[in-house]
């Protein structure tokens, strides 16, 4: 079904920011993949473009975008997915990523992934445009579990039995993002184990490693520190039990010198390693 | 799927309105679980701080010298209610703070700076151009080869990243007294005059360059639709000559098509 990139996709890469181009393209770093957030690069044209023309010459790349909006009750933002398509077929990604959640009301955007109820309703909505969307991209997309801070009183199944029904409906893969899991678990008291065993194996096509900040009552995503201890056991029970799945590492707020996030996939792809 | 609109709305109105515990997140918090530490409200307010806190943080990226003349406190504190009360209508974050210059003239404890708005549109303009479509050179060779009959229908264009700004203070000096990499004297005299600015880049370069009364003039109609014919009229009193190639090797003019 995809149309993109045969690139492959393995071991422990990590998310491409705009202050690591010299790092990454001077010193011909040695990491396997890259991904690149989809909406930093919408403009027409100048240095970003640019830059990332250099990078996905010399390494595979995948898309993660948080724009969709896929679970909005907004109509489908067409132009969005059209400059989605269209830098797709710029830069071949091996695969588009996007969140399970919403993002505007009314066409007004939060920029902020927000969780759905996850009822019936929500799901046949939510997979009636991931539909849409998959038909219109030419290519499966992978739906990523968000961090969350409320949950709603009516539902009527968990985010993890949700995320099955909808790879039964809509046949999407999965972006398993371990410290989401484990943040979401925490603040909402299920058991992140109980989550991660009823994936679908063989769906799970990536994992996202980053940093939470504890605050007094809850833990916030907010991919701006190393990969904190429980996690990375997390990580060590997933890989044992999905296999050596392609591993990202993500840092968005207070990014540190490139070295650390190299050390950081290091981390990851010893694990990889050691289980595979 | 009126369920999920509702709580949709509901949950977007408790994030923007106003007071902390007004009515949308009073009624929103009914739908939502409390938990050992936090109210229903208590897990709302997370999201609320946390979308003003992005969309905040978007200005002070886009409006990096605004932020530097009033100072981080000031300047958050007014980005956020600008933040809550002009909606993001763009899933691409970089489109979002447009009107912030609009609204800054119109901000009065901010009255005190009167050069700040035009100092936010030209960080604006900056923040689009940098982000624009790339540009080939004009082609000369093409308009040389435009027959004499035709050349009254020829319409220039400006490069895709270029805005015109015009402004009753020294704007382009304050900008550039407020940069990291200054060196110089900081003070600005803002008698210094008016400025008329473009604002592009050229190739990867970002350019704000000034302009005189006869490039600022030919731009702005050139900007406006003019055509040739219009630009050459006696009454416009522009020296058209030399104005013109001056302004296609500055780059400033990136193009022509001819109307029909």
């Amino acid at each position: 079904m995809s149309r993109f990139s045969q690139a492959t996709i393995a071991g422990a890469g990590i998310g491409l920011r705009s202050t690591h181009y010299q790092d990454i393209l001077n010193d011909k770093a040695a990491v396997p993949w890259f991904e690149v957030l989809s909406e930093n690069y919408f403009g027409d044209g100048g240095l970003p473009l640019h830059y990332l023309e250099q990078v996905r010459s010399d390494y595979p790349v995948t898309l993660h975008g948080v724009g969709m909006s896929l679970g909005s009750t907004d109509p489908l933002d067409f132009s969005y997915l059209a400059r989605l398509k269209q830098l797709a077929e710029q830069i071949e990604p091996a695969w588009i990523s996007d969140h399970l959640a919403w993002i505007s009301a009314g066409n007004r955007y939060v920029h902020d992934l927000l969780p759905l109820p996850y009822t019936e309703e929500a799901l046949n909505h939510f997979a009636e445009r991931l539909l849409q969307v998959q038909d219109f991209l030419g290519c499966r997309l992978l739906i990523e579990n968000p961090s969350s801070y409320l949950s709603y009183r009516k539902t009527d199944m968990t985010e993890w039995e949700f995320l099955q029904e909808l790879v039964d409906k809509t046949d999407c893969d999965i972006l398993f993002d371990v410290n989401n899991v484990y943040v979401s678990g925490t603040n909402h008291g299920f058991d992140p184990i109980e989550y991660l065993h009823a994936l679908p194996v063989g769906r799970v096509k990536e994992i996202h490693l980053a940093g939470y900040q504890k605050h007094d009552n809850y833990l916030f995503d907010t991919h701006g520190f190393r990969v904190h201890p429980p996690v990375w056991e997390l990580y060590r029970a997933t890989i044992e039990h999905l296999g050596p799945v392609p591993t990202l590492i993500e840092w968005d707020n207070d990014i540190p010198p490139f070295e650390k996030l190299v050390d950081e996939a290091g981390m990851a792809q010893k694990v990889l390693d050691e289980i595979a | 799927m009126t369920d999920l609109r509702e709580l949709q709305h509901l949950f977007r109105d408790a994030v923007f309105e106003e007071t902390s515990d007004g009515p949308a997140l009073q009624a929103f918090s009914k739908l939502i679980n409390d938990s050992a530490g936090l109210s229903a409200a208590g897990h709302l307010r997370i999201y609320r701080g946390a979308i003003l806190g992005t969309l905040t943080r978007a200005l002070g990226n886009i409006y990096p010298v605004c932020k530097r003349l009033l100072g981080d406190q000031f300047f958050d504190g007014m980005a956020r209610i600008h933040a809550r009360n002009t909606p993001s209508q763009s899933a691409d974050l970089a489109n979002y703070g447009g009107e912030f210059g609009d609204f800054i003239a119109s901000f009065e404890p901010a009255a005190t700076l009167p050069y700040l708005a035009d100092v936010a549109r030209l960080e604006w303009h900056w923040h689009r151009a940098f982000h624009a479509a790339d540009e080939a050179a004009m082609d000369l060779a093409a308009l040389n080869n435009v027959p004499l009959a035709d050349t009254g229908r020829i319409a220039f264009r400006l490069p895709a990243s270029a805005r015109l700004l015009d402004s009753n203070f020294p704007v382009q000096k304050i900008w550039q007294v407020n940069q990291d990499d200054w060196q110089g004297d900081q003070d600005v005299n803002l008698d210094e005059g008016d400025a008329s600015l473009i604002i592009w880049r050229k190739q990867y370069g970002m350019r704000i360059d000034e302009l005189d009364s006869q490039e600022s003039q030919l731009l702005g109609a050139i900007d406006n639709g003019a055509l040739f014919n219009e630009l050459s009229q006696p009454d416009m009193g522009l020296e058209l000559d030399t104005l013109l190639p001056r302004c296609y090797q500055q780059g400033w003019i990136a193009g022509f098509t001819l109307d029909a």
